[in-house]
């Protein structure tokens, strides 16, 4: 196996079981009875091809011998979204950099560069910001995440409010198909295809938009970026209630403020967290944040902040001084800075209609003084009725028991953001069980049939993103034994003393 | 001092707050040569967690350790830790467990000995440390002079190694011309231990620690310089840490120094028509918070034209020759180097400046092996060409 990667990749192999251990891991911890009971994550294999035609030459050949492929980027999410089941070979893109001269398309007067698949996303803005441009969204991982690993998840981040999900921004896509074929493809809406869709495979270009690698491997994106704006702002308003900081984010979406570029929150446990390890001590304690990011014209930021501050004061909050907010933006990668305070925590990442996040804040409220569970939340407003709402709670890795009871919150979790016409942000491995939440029944069979037309042998990242790979994953399945393992969550919790995580 | 027992717990508390995010991975320079995940900071930190937090003491096998050195101790992976960790103190801590297991790399015990035996990390005697001055045909150096103001730190590199002698050259003509009442500590002076510091040989630093803050206390000056941003750095945050008191003078860097003769017109910056760019020195920049001074010395300069590089201040990228890296892997280290002076040379920048002889020394090679365009000086050397020119 290793010669014939070798002949296509040179010394960018590796079968060393200690190169090809971090394969198997993302930045979830799961413990390895769970692990190794589902699935064989190991890769037999890691290659970091450098071309689109190293690429071809490799899935060609894992084709002939029937070896899973999968894809990984930064390796920056936690569902196992990059992680082998079957294990096989996995292709490292890292090495797939750089990005073209910025185009200006003379049509529509919008510029755009091709970005090779591993660059990450702050390293592509760093790059387009010495010329003058910026990429228009980011993930809130931009310093791991990689072109092709936030357009094969949700595409959801910083800057969605004004420019969507990343999906909106790509205008054409290079990639290899599952049978090897190199393809380019362009947006079916945006101009003429230079080739609408795979001739042998049948791949089409939303085919690679937020599918986790299963039909197609992205090598290269054709994103538009912007002008480098001409004024930024950083606002960071503190309200006393959830009530007024739902309505706040709801007023935010819906003034369509051209300016307005991102909107954070932070619930006070968040903020506490942060405290206790000595960060945010501007921000009083108790107090639900919003760091309201404008960016834009002068004119248009300058009355958009206008009306913020009059807004946020008819609904009881503050605006905290200049430069908070600054600070706050400076440190928007930064938020795994409450692991200092809470190591080892569990979470679940869901979209939900902004109308409904303060009624999802109480109920979760009172969810975790229910179960005596310490819920930390943040959220970015994604588009105007839309947040992409992070919960975490502290568990303990080193104690195997009240990790794996500790899990089955997560359930609860998503079961209540449901409820309020929420859905799991991602899929991934782990979150199959929640296909039924993220898709009806019409779009789950119209999803099967995309993947077997793109993938007929189910070569690429398999077990992911269409049916539970798993009896255990099915939804009635895992969905009782989350319910069992969670009625013995409360005893194990008080007999481990550790309600809070601490 | 802390016990190798409690530096392992130290570990573990921290790996246990690292969150596996990867932003510590495209900014390092290390995992942007070899390219695996296990020359990832975030891998290497999850093993730590595997070995001092769950106790797999197997995990800690030579591959492990290879990894663990194989690391310019640059501190890019701190400042942009979504975890807020302390890496470089992490480095060192782990890099002090590796001795204390016997895993130390090999030539990092060579050097080890070296500098019990000589005091310096060269092969020659000590005695030897001021064959500089030979050169210098206008300056008299004045060894242990009773009564100065200043002493001037030379550190190892630019005392024993002709292609950086140079820079001590250049800062003795400069502190000359400015009629500094300085003197050096000649033979008196010992390697200030960071490079055993880098080898998580903190122990040993403590003699040679001692032995230098009594020689620089016994001169009476009120202020020491260095050349060298490691000798910065140690003298600056190592020495106070690890005497357990205030070292009762002042220390600068030779930039700081001389940027407030300048200020105060002690010292008149001359002409030099080039375009210039700088690369901020690891230890001097991001470890000890210096970015200002040296870019003061340059656009002091009549003539040049200072531009800067991509990566700079705080998110400058390492020369590739800290952390005893050279020692460790000869080829990764100067693999890192190209990629610095490539970047200098697209800035269309004809000389490359720094604040530290390590710096110089690294990049002045990678210029050379790539047949590039491009004179790598120390700020202080051209700083004194301007003047003789």
């Amino acid at each position: 196996m290793e010669q014939a990667l070798r002949e296509i990749c040179g010394s960018r192999v590796t079968t060393d079981p200690f190169e090809l251990a971090p394969y198997a891991k993302d930045v979830a911890y799961v413990p390895a009875i769970l692990v190794h009971l589902l699935t064989n994550p190991l890769p037999k294999a890691v290659v970091q091809p450098i071309s689109a035609e190293e690429i071809s030459s490799l899935i060609k050949w894992a084709k002939q011998g029937k070896i899973p492929v999968t894809v990984r980027g930064g390796g920056s999410t936690a569902y196992f979204n990059c992680i082998p089941m079957k294990s096989g070979l996995v292709i490292d893109t890292n090495r797939l950099q750089g990005f073209s001269e910025i185009e200006l398309d003379q049509g529509n007067q919008k510029k755009m560069v091709w970005v090779k698949a591993g660059m990450t996303w702050k390293d592509l803005d760093d790059g387009l910001r010495q010329q003058g441009c910026a990429v228009c969204s980011s993930p809130s991982s931009a310093p791991s995440a990689t072109i092709g690993g936030w357009v094969s998840m949700g595409g959801l981040g910083i800057g969605s409010v004004p420019y969507g999900s990343v999906h909106d921004q790509i205008m054409a896509i290079r990639g290899v198909t599952a049978t090897g074929e190199i393809v380019e493809l362009s947006r079916p809406d945006k101009s003429p295809a230079r080739n609408q869709g795979s001739e042998q495979s049948d791949l089409q270009f939303n085919d690679l938009m937020g599918t986790e690698g299963t039909r197609g491997i992205i090598t290269e994106i054709k994103l538009l970026v912007r002008d480098v704006p001409e004024k930024e702002e950083h606002l960071l308003a503190i309200f006393n209630n959830a009530t007024d900081t739902g309505v706040m984010m709801s007023w935010l979406g819906g003034e369509h403020f051209m300016s307005l570029y991102n909107v954070h929150f932070s619930s006070p446990e968040f903020m506490m967290s942060l405290q206790k390890a000595g960060y945010a001590h501007e921000i009083p304690p108790g107090k639900y944040s919003l760091e309201i990011d404008l960016e834009g014209k002068r004119d248009e930021v300058d009355q958009a902040v206008a009306h913020i501050r009059k807004q946020v004061k008819v609904l009881g909050g503050t605006l905290l001084p200049d430069g908070v907010g600054a600070e706050e933006w400076a440190d928007r990668f930064k938020s795994l800075r409450l692991e200092q305070t809470l190591p080892s925590l569990l979470a679940a990442e869901m979209t939900l209609p902004v109308r409904n996040f303060a009624a999802f804040y109480e109920r979760l409220s009172k969810l975790g003084q229910k179960t005596n569970t310490l819920c930390v939340t943040y959220a970015h407003l994604v588009s105007p009725d839309m947040a992409l709402v992070m919960v975490l709670y502290p568990s303990d890795e080193l104690n195997l028991i009240r990790y794996i009871v500790d899990l089955s919150f997560t359930s609860n979790l998503y079961k209540l953001g449901h409820r309020l016409g929420g859905k799991p942000y991602v899929i991934g491995f782990w979150n199959t069980p929640y296909l039924g939440k993220i898709y009806d029944k019409g779009e789950r069979e119209r999803r099967r049939q995309r993947k077997q037309a793109a993938d007929p042998y189910a070569m690429l990242n398999p077990g992911k993103g269409y049916n539970p790979p798993n009896i255990i994953l099915n939804s009635y399945v895992f969905g009782f034994a989350m319910i069992m393992i969670g009625l013995f969550r409360p005893m194990v919790l008080k007999i481990l003393k550790g309600g809070k995580g601490q | 001092m802390k016990t190798i027992e409690e530096l392992r717990e130290q570990i573990a508390k921290t790996s246990y707050i690292c969150g596996s995010c990867g932003s510590c991975r495209s900014v390092c320079p290390v995992y942007r040569e070899i390219g695996w995940e296990s020359s990832a900071p975030r891998r290497k930190i999850a093993l730590a967690k595997e070995v001092f937090l769950k106790k797999k003491e197997k995990q800690a096998t030579g591959q492990y350790a290879q990894r663990l050195q194989e690391c310019t101790l640059c501190g890019k992976c701190a400042e942009i830790c979504a975890a807020g960790i302390k890496t470089r103190e992490l480095w060192l801590n782990l890099r002090e467990d590796l001795r204390a297991r016997g895993m130390e790399h090999q030539n990092l015990t060579q050097m080890a000995l070296q500098v019990k035996t000589t005091h310096n990390i060269s092969t020659f005697p000590n005695e030897n440390r001021l064959d500089w001055v030979d050169d210098l045909d206008e300056v008299e150096v004045e060894v242990s002079k009773a009564g100065s103001e200043v002493a001037y730190f030379v550190g190892c590199v630019s005392s024993f190694y002709p292609m950086s002698a140079g820079i001590s050259q250049s800062i003795v003509s400069l502190l000359d011309r400015a009629n500094v009442n300085y003197t050096v500590l000649g033979s008196e002076e010992w390697c200030c231990g960071f490079p055993l510091l880098a080898s998580g040989n903190s122990q040993q630093v403590l003699e040679l620690a001692k032995h230098n803050v009594e020689k620089v206390r016994a001169l009476g000056v009120k202020t020491l310089i260095t050349g060298c941003a490691s000798c910065y750095h140690t003298w600056t945050h190592e020495y106070p840490t690890i005497l357990g008191e205030d070292l009762g003078f002042e220390v600068l860097h030779a930039t700081q120094y001389l940027a407030g003769l300048i200020r105060t017109k002690q010292l008149e910056a001359g002409n030099i028509d080039e375009t210039v760019t700088y690369h901020d020195p690891c230890d001097l920049g991001r470890n000890s918070g210096i970015y200002d001074e040296p870019r003061e010395l340059l656009q002091a300069m009549e003539g040049v034209n200072f531009v800067e590089m991509p990566h700079r201040r705080e998110m400058a990228d390492c020369c590739g020759g800290g952390g005893n890296l050279a020692a460790v892997d000869k080829e990764l280290s100067q693999a890192i180097a190209v990629k610095r002076v490539r970047e200098a040379v697209a800035t269309g920048a004809t000389i490359l400046t720094s604040a530290c002889q390590q710096c110089v020394q690294t990049l002045q090679m990678a210029a050379r092996q790539e047949k590039l365009p491009l004179e790598v000086l120390d700020v202080t050397e051209l700083l004194w060409r301007s003047l003789e020119e």
